[in-house]
């Protein structure tokens, strides 16, 4: 009879899967990890008493993504969404998508670098608005392209039916649009909080290492060989999308085809 | 005349949808408007109720000029074949839609839904769901939800089109009922030979964009273009055949 | 009234999506002729034929391209053959969440974890050492900054494969191969046969625009190969960014050159994916 290799392989994968994770919260507990050792001589909860204590910025930058990353989830699924609709309606359509697939499909790093003079104009780099704006620039895009196929004969139906019955825009918006797009609008806030939480490159060159978000915390971490923090910032970096993701997975995950 | 539609004309393109559209029709009467698909049917509906810009022409309603208006302004009511039932609100909300637009009192919402259910038969399903309805009570829904607020102008564009023949029957009559009770004027259009005889006051048909109106019914019938003729030959050609076997 | 929305609608998206991609390009490309930068003294053709002489740029975008095709084919490849192996198995509890969770790691705590596991000081290298197969640190083969970019493609493999599983997963559902297979195996085709000629060819044709989106996502990469990378070549946007930061004023001119070719090259391909899809319902 022939050995079903099944539960081998399901082992292996979530052990593979989840590997990084206790690894980088094992790194994460550890200090003083020399070469050649297998085991750290310290484990305990140092690092993360380190968190709390001004001194590493940690904390700080956390809560600075939090607001970066809920700021741009935020402006960038409502203006999609409302604005997604002029663009599906147009005439021309097709062009404008492709237009917005520009920004989306970009090297973020290298198009903040091509505006990163507008951005000095403007007052804004090295801000968190600046960031912000940054941010919002690549997740707009996504969002626009998101929404494009909510808009489609039965929506406009919808909407004409809203208009005979008396109703004008903002109350077809409120109550009718907004409602039936409910799961749409969770899904993208979630994605565009996750491009903003997860970008680095952009980051960088319009904070100019003056608004340190988590990612650049990690990066800078790196850069000092100070793993046991780059960890521990790798810890915070990751919670919370896998905390939103067990509330509810189908929020993370949508097919952009 | 309650409604007068005078020389509408509507292009896409090259091609000509609605040609020299006039007619008119009196009050609490339907005209049903018999047309295949792609006849032009929709877009002359759709011009009437406002969703739609004409070329040219006029919508004379209640002795008011509305080609200007808005649709929300209009008082017309375009339904579709779809029900389009307002899948996040239940039976009640969907058939209260229109009054709470319009900012209704509650307890005047309460008991004209509630009345309005009863007509339809729905008393027991208020707080459903649509999704847990079946395609005819979901027609009727989207019927109470549109007369409630009575509307001057009701255009429907072959509301049974989707349901199965004996659904689609007892909503005929249905419709008729409770036209007659609210005294709805309407524009009836279908594909169904039988309906449009039917369900019409007044008949119609239409053709790549033109619409000819008949004085009676018996000059529909005559007409050869409409396709009752047809109809009527084959049937009798069935007969002797039958008789045969008999 | 009804224009006058849609007129602010429109104008919205010109300048929240079109604007700054506009004058991102329009500036680098002034920068790369020379008419601005401070530096700079006007209308110049050197940067470009600077640029063109020097083979860096075309290394850069061969070694890019290759790193990021092998990065798309290992992580579909291997994402295919799982879901048309063990999909049965995600159908668990634990492991339909567990699937999801890699979803939750950024690229630069991916590069991080890849270092941390194959560096020459890394975990592997101390369980060589202890199992007694290497002596030094040195002896262990150079995974991460490497030349064959090892580190890099491990990455990248690491962040693609979920999430093509997880969309084979869908696919495979959503177009009903289950049922065609079992068609199929009624009309007399084997395991082999369905594979090859049904569940293969369907999911490959529902999915290759997004293949294609992510190599050009991959050919981008910035975090990854910033950390992973080795000093020569360098991967696209590392490169254009050391040109556009350095400290020879001179020289940054040349990395616009290079940012204009690459947003060219990525302009076309997207141009291309359109004119081959019509992508009217992209996101669903």
């Amino acid at each position: 009879m022939r050995i079903s290799l099944k539960p081998f392989f399901l082992s292996i994968m979530v052990l593979l899967i989840l590997f990084p994770f206790v690894y980088l919260l094992w790194l994460s507990l550890s200090a003083d990890w020399s070469f050649p050792q297998v085991m750290p001589d310290y484990f305990g909860l140092k690092n993360w008493k380190a968190l709390l204590i001004s001194e590493t910025g940690l904390l700080r930058s956390f809560f600075q993504s939090v607001i970066i990353s809920v700021s741009v989830g935020f402006t960038a699924t409502l203006s999609g969404f409302v604005i997604s609709r002029n663009i599906a309606y147009h005439p021309k359509k097709n062009t404008l998508t492709l237009l917005s697939y520009f920004p989306y499909i970009i090297s973020p790093v290298v198009f903040g670098a091509c505006l990163s003079y507008f951005f000095l104009k403007l007052g804004i780099f090295g801000q968190m608005t600046g960031v912000i704006v940054a941010q919002f620039m690549i997740s707009f895009p996504y969002a626009l392209i998101f929404f494009n196929s909510f808009w489609g004969e039965k929506t406009k139906n919808m909407e004409d039916l809203v208009s005979t019955l008396g109703g004008n825009r903002l109350s077809s918006f409120t109550k009718v649009l907004l409602p039936l797009a409910k799961g749409m609008l969770l899904v993208c806030f979630f994605q565009t909080f996750l491009i903003s939480w997860f970008e680095y490159g952009l980051t960088s060159v319009i904070g100019v290492g003056k608004v340190q978000t988590l990612t650049i915390k990690v990066f800078l971490f790196i850069r000092e060989a100070n793993y046991f923090y780059g960890a521990l910032s790798s810890c915070l970096l990751i919670l919370p999308p896998l905390v939103l993701m067990y509330i509810n997975k189908k929020y993370v995950f949508n097919k952009l085809t | 005349m309650f409604l007068e539609i005078q020389y509408i004309n509507k292009s896409f393109g090259k091609e000509q949808i609605v040609k020299d559209l006039n007619f008119s029709l009196a009050p609490h009467k339907t005209l049903s408007i018999l047309g295949k698909s792609g006849c032009g049917k929709t877009s002359m509906l759709k011009i009437i109720g406002g969703l739609l810009k004409a070329d040219s022409g006029n919508i004379i309603l209640d002795g008011n000029d509305i080609s200007e208006l808005e649709a929300e302004k209009r008082n017309i009511v375009y339904l579709y074949q779809e029900d389009l039932l307002f899948p996040h609100l239940n039976v009640f909300e969907n058939i209260a839609f229109g009054l709470r637009i319009k900012k209704q009192k509650e307890a005047h919402i309460q008991s004209k839904v509630k009345e309005m259910l009863e007509l339809l038969e729905l008393e027991d399903q208020g707080q459903k769901m649509p999704h847990q309805l079946s395609g005819g009570q979901r027609q009727r829904v989207s019927f109470g939800r549109a007369i409630i607020i009575n509307p001057a102008l009701l255009l429907l564009d072959e509301p049974f089109g989707s349901l199965d023949a004996g659904t689609r029957q007892r909503m005929q009559q249905l419709f008729k009922d409770i036209a007659h009770k609210f005294k709805i004027t309407s524009l009836f259009v279908t594909h169904d030979l039988k309906e449009a005889i039917l369900m019409g006051d007044e008949i119609a048909f239409m053709q790549s964009g033109k619409l000819k109106l008949y004085k009676n019914k018996e000059e529909f019938i005559a007409d050869p273009s409409t396709g009752v003729q047809n109809e009527i030959g084959f049937w009798e050609n069935l007969i002797p055949k039958g008789q045969n076997i008999i | 009234m009804k224009n006058k929305e849609k007129h602010i609608g429109f104008i919205l998206f010109v300048v929240f999506a079109v604007l700054p991609f506009t004058l991102a390009f329009g500036y680098a490309l002034l920068y790369s002729f020379g008419v601005i930068g401070i530096v700079n003294e006007g209308f110049t053709l050197k940067f470009w034929k600077e640029v063109f002489t020097s083979s860096t740029l075309g290394v850069s975008f061969i070694y890019s391209s290759v790193i990021a095709l092998i990065g798309v084919i290992l992580s579909v490849s291997l994402a295919l053959w799982i879901v048309l192996k063990y999909r049965e198995s995600f159908g668990n509890k634990y492991l339909s969440f567990i699937i999801y969770m890699p979803l939750a790691v950024p690229g630069i705590v991916s590069a991080f974890f890849t270092y941390q596991l194959f560096a020459q000081s890394g975990f592997f290298a101390r369980l060589s050492y202890q199992l007694n197969w290497i002596e030094t640190a040195q002896q262990f083969p150079d995974l991460v900054n490497d030349n064959w970019a090892i580190g890099i493609i491990i990455t990248f493999i690491s962040l693609l494969t979920p999430f093509f599983i997880l969309l084979y997963l869908n696919i495979y559902k959503d177009e009903r191969i289950e049922e065609l297979s079992q068609l199929s195996r009624a009309l007399g085709a084997n395991k082999k046969q369905i594979a090859l000629k049904v569940s293969l060819p369907i999911m490959l044709k529902k999915s290759w625009v997004l293949i294609v989106l992510y190599f050009i996502f991959l050919l981008g990469a910035y975090e990854v190969p910033l950390i992973l990378g080795q000093e020569s070549p360098q991967m696209l946007s590392v490169l254009i960014l050391r040109e556009l930061k350095q400290f020879d004023l001179t020289k940054i001119s040349e990395g616009y050159v290079m940012a204009v070719l690459y947003t060219v090259v990525i302009m076309s391909a997207t141009v291309f994916i359109f004119s081959r899809k019509k992508l009217r319902n992209n996101a669903y």
